[in-house]
């Protein structure tokens, strides 16, 4: 077989949904043009809704019902995708194309143990012999990074972490070597640790195997030491390619410049000012010794589980105190201990006004049967019941208005909305009820780069108008360092390091803090 | 989970069925006393004399107070003696024991109908949602499931009766007589029961898979090649099998308590039958009896879909 410099060769490519009221919508990819060069990592990178994900389905031939590709050819080796038998196509995955999806917590099935789990790949591409298999998924396992791949074997995917979900499924598509690994945010629900240890592992499978990788992300910082070279695509188009190195330094197009602006949440450029925080005043918030856990006991018999072992906070007026830790190290069950939502021992008392919360995923925090004004009004009466029809009215527009929507949005349900926009209304819900402390847990994370910068940039704002403290739980260590004067670090349910932002992170003296700070270096460079 | 919680776990479970079976007889008994009529007096006809009756109130144990009535009731059935019907004048669980082939076949029969129907036609449905096959199918489960029993019985009759001469309508052959007869005669009866639980098994299923369908497990599979049939029966099935445990269960434990009116429509002697007459006829040690076989056979049930719940899924922990 000839070789081929391009792996793989997306050629003028036009997709889009057409239904019988509408036969020729907008198309959701238009005209991408493309090519991955043997060994190559490239990087795909776009927001919410660019069409990253159906390009990578496109080529893998899984496209959901009622896409119709409408132009173009995808060639792999030569060979064009698009043309051939769906039997053939199938083959093809898993044995020459593999794929990585974002949310390894889900993606393996959860009855079967992890061995089976692997073990369909190879019966599915003709493995018989059930000793080789064996043999060939211990030694990928171990490739993957599992010391003792015989136990993990027998585990069932709920028995896993994340990260270790995450590898499991990185064996699974790399069992049989395949030529390209399609990688769709691959990381983007694993913590800044376990983000820098899959992508150092993919990087040595490409070497190792001689696999060359489709990386999608809507972080374009995150791929800046991972890529060889890097595309962004907006509205079904590829708008820029270059070398990682071009992009990052000298992007050429306008748009690309604006998302490295909003990846590195550059302060000056997105007009974020600090608040004057006085620690000499006395704390909004205090907590001392908070402990939580859960038991697994039968009849007395069994043993308690503690998450928190002692937990002291203080939140000071107009501060924004970070909060970061690895995933499991108690930063959740914390939050919901402040909130009142678990069962907790110690204290937690709040001086003056009520605490608001801001989760990680807008989506299920919003009711999809009502509308925007809907969840305004029921978070309304909870903190003012005596209000007439048009103070009511007049408060939900205020905090709207203030959350940065206008009123157009009332009449809205969530999913008409987008994700940055679901999670101002999130917020508008949390200022309607005149906090005086937001605990915000991961409010960025679900949210791609423009959308953060924009929820960021509205958080401190409140943070300065309002005077409102804030405890903002996140792993992104750069958004800490960027906008909260003080920072404290969990590990294992206690609080290891505490201290100013600039101190705490300079000169780090607890291990999960340089853990932490090393991550962070290699994903995002100095 | 260790032998010791395993041993734990069972011993509770057998708590929770005496004390489920003590408070069903304490209902039925408290119900039975202050419902009007009377056991003697339904026995001896409307024609007999107060003396008459009051003689077999004492015969029967009648005259004595409520609380000693059940407690001596709860001493017999605690020792496998649930006492005599005072209608048919033989012991109550040699009566239920002569009904059981009748419910047992139906129920046996019916749940292999539901099964056999409805798994494949939710597989079918779910290939394509919205699509003729599934509208079809889903149109003749709302139509199903909304016509009463009392009238598919009688469609059923009516329909293989002048379609089909040699399937036996109305008559029932007991399974020492001719066993082919005997499952030939059920066949019908327990079609009719099945008909509206394969619409709910259906439904049910079809939901759940088209759900399953959905995770991203199944993306997964299809990435790593392995065919649609392969994903269907290896993951999504075993998958929605675990929600429809408890949906099969309950069907399992309304089916096997009998029904009174596919019993009476087609002349079957099943348990159905014998529970209305006890209950016209004011005959508590039968009535009791009966009652105590359906707690039974819920409480069982339930037990053994939690069991199967935690076989089929590591993540359930029988606790």
């Amino acid at each position: 077989m000839a070789r081929h410099i391009h792996v793989l060769k997306v050629h003028h490519l036009t997709l889009s949904f057409p239904t019988r009221k509408d036969p020729n919508p907008k198309p959701v990819l238009d005209d991408v043009d493309f090519g991955i060069r043997d060994g190559e990592i490239l990087g795909l990178i776009g927001n919410s809704g660019s069409g990253k994900t159906m390009t990578s389905l496109a080529i893998a031939g899984l496209l959901p019902e009622g896409a119709a590709i409408t132009g173009g050819s995808i060639k792999f080796r030569g060979q064009d995708l698009l043309t051939m038998k769906p039997r053939d196509r199938r083959k093809m995955l898993g044995s020459e194309i593999g794929m990585i999806f974002q949310e390894p917590s889900t993606a393996l099935d959860p009855l079967m143990k992890i061995g089976k789990n692997l073990d369909e790949v190879l019966v599915a591409h003709g493995v018989t012999d059930p000793a080789e298999r064996r043999e060939k998924i211990l030694s990928t396992m171990k490739t993957v990074g599992f010391d003792d791949p015989a136990t993990i074997y027998e585990r069932y995917p709920h028995q896993l972490s994340g990260g270790q979900r995450q590898r499991v499924l990185i064996a699974g598509a790399a069992l049989l070597a395949p030529k390209l690994l399609i990688c769709d945010e691959p990381t983007s629900s694993l913590d800044t640790v376990t983000t820098v240890q899959i992508l150092d592992l993919l990087k040595s499978l490409c070497r190792k195997l001689q696999m060359t990788i489709l990386f999608i992300s809507h972080d374009l910082s995150a791929v800046s030491n991972f890529c060889d070279r890097v595309m962004v695509m907006k509205d079904g188009k590829i708008i820029d390619k270059d070398t990682t190195s071009d992009i990052l330094t000298n992007p050429k197009n306008a748009y690309t410049a604006e998302l490295l602006t909003n990846a590195r949440l550059d302060t000056r450029m997105l007009g974020i000012e600090r608040a004057h925080v006085d620690y000499t005043s006395s704390p909004v918030l205090t907590a001392k010794g908070i402990e939580a856990g859960y038991s697994d006991r039968i009849f007395g018999k069994g043993s308690d589980n503690k998450v928190l072992k002692g937990v002291d906070l203080e939140i000071y007026p107009h501060e924004i105190l970070g909060l970061i830790g690895s995933s499991g190290c108690g930063k959740t069950t914390l939050i919901r201990s402040l909130l009142g939502l678990l069962p907790h021992t110690g204290t937690a008392s709040v001086v003056g006004r009520r605490i608001g919360a801001v989760f990680q995923d807008p989506v299920s925090c919003l009711n999809p049967a009502h509308t925007v004004k809907w969840h305004l009004n029921e978070a309304l009466r909870v903190a003012e019941k005596k209000l007439s029809k048009e103070e009511r009215m007049a408060k939900i527009s205020a905090a709207l208005s203030e959350a940065g929507l206008n009123d157009e949005f009332l009449g809205r349900k969530p999913h008409q909305l987008s994700g940055g926009q679901r999670q101002r209304v999130a917020i508008a819900m949390c200022l309607i009820t005149n906090p005086g402390i937001i605990i915000a847990d991961e409010p960025f994370s679900s949210l791609d780069a423009s959308s953060s910068a924009e929820i960021l940039k509205l958080l401190t704002d409140i943070n300065r108008e309002r005077g409102t403290s804030f405890l903002l739980v996140t792993h992104n260590i750069h958004i800490i360092r960027q906008i909260a004067p003080r920072v404290v670090v969990m590990d294992d349910g206690k609080i290891c390091e505490s201290g100013l932002t600039n101190e705490v992170l300079s000169s780090p003296k607890a291990s999960a803090t340089v853990r932490l700070l090393d991550a962070e270096t290699k994903l995002h460079g100095a | 989970m260790t032998g010791k919680q395993t041993a734990a776990y069972f011993i509770r479970k057998a708590v929770e069925l005496l004390a489920t079976l003590l408070l069903v007889s304490l209902f039925t008994f408290l119900a039975f006393s202050v419902i009007p009529g009377d056991t003697a007096r339904v026995m001896l006809g409307a024609n007999a004399t107060t003396e008459q009756v009051e003689a077999l109130r004492a015969e029967l144990g009648l005259d004595r107070p409520l609380p000693v009535r059940y407690l001596s009731w709860l001493g017999g059935a605690f020792t496998g003696n649930l006492g005599n019907s005072t209608q048919y004048r033989t012991s109550v669980g040699g009566l239920i024991v002569s009904r059981l082939p009748v419910t047992l076949g139906m129920s046996v029969l019916a749940f292999c109908m539901i099964i056999l129907i409805s798994y494949p036609l939710a597989v079918l449905s779910s290939r394509k949602p919205g699509k003729f096959a599934d509208q079809v199918c889903s149109v003749l489960g709302h139509i199903l499931f909304a016509i009463p029993p009392f009238v598919l019985s009688l469609l059923l009759i009516f329909i293989t009766g002048s379609l089909f001469k040699r399937v036996s309508v109305g008559s029932y052959t007991a399974p020492d007589v001719n066993f082919g007869m005997y499952v030939r005669s059920l066949m019908l009866p327990a079609f009719a029961i099945a008909l509206p639980k394969i619409a709910m098994t259906f439904k049910f299923l079809r939901s759940s898979i088209i759900e399953q369908k959905a995770s991203d497990y199944v993306a997964t599979a299809k990435s790593h090649g392995l065919s649609d049939y392969k994903i269907m029966f290896r993951h999504i099935l075993p998958n929605s099998n675990v929600s429809s445990i408890t949906v099969i269960s309950l069907v399992l434990s309304d089916i096997l308590g009998g029904s009174l009116i596919v019993e009476q429509v087609f002349n079957l002697p099943g348990l159905g039958r014998l529970l209305l007459s006890a209950i016209s006829q004011r005959d508590f040690p039968l009535l009791s009896g009966i009652v105590f076989y359906l707690a039974l056979v819920t409480v069982i049930l339930y037990f053994a879909a939690d069991v199967f719940s935690s076989l089929s899924d590591p993540r359930i922990r029988i606790r």
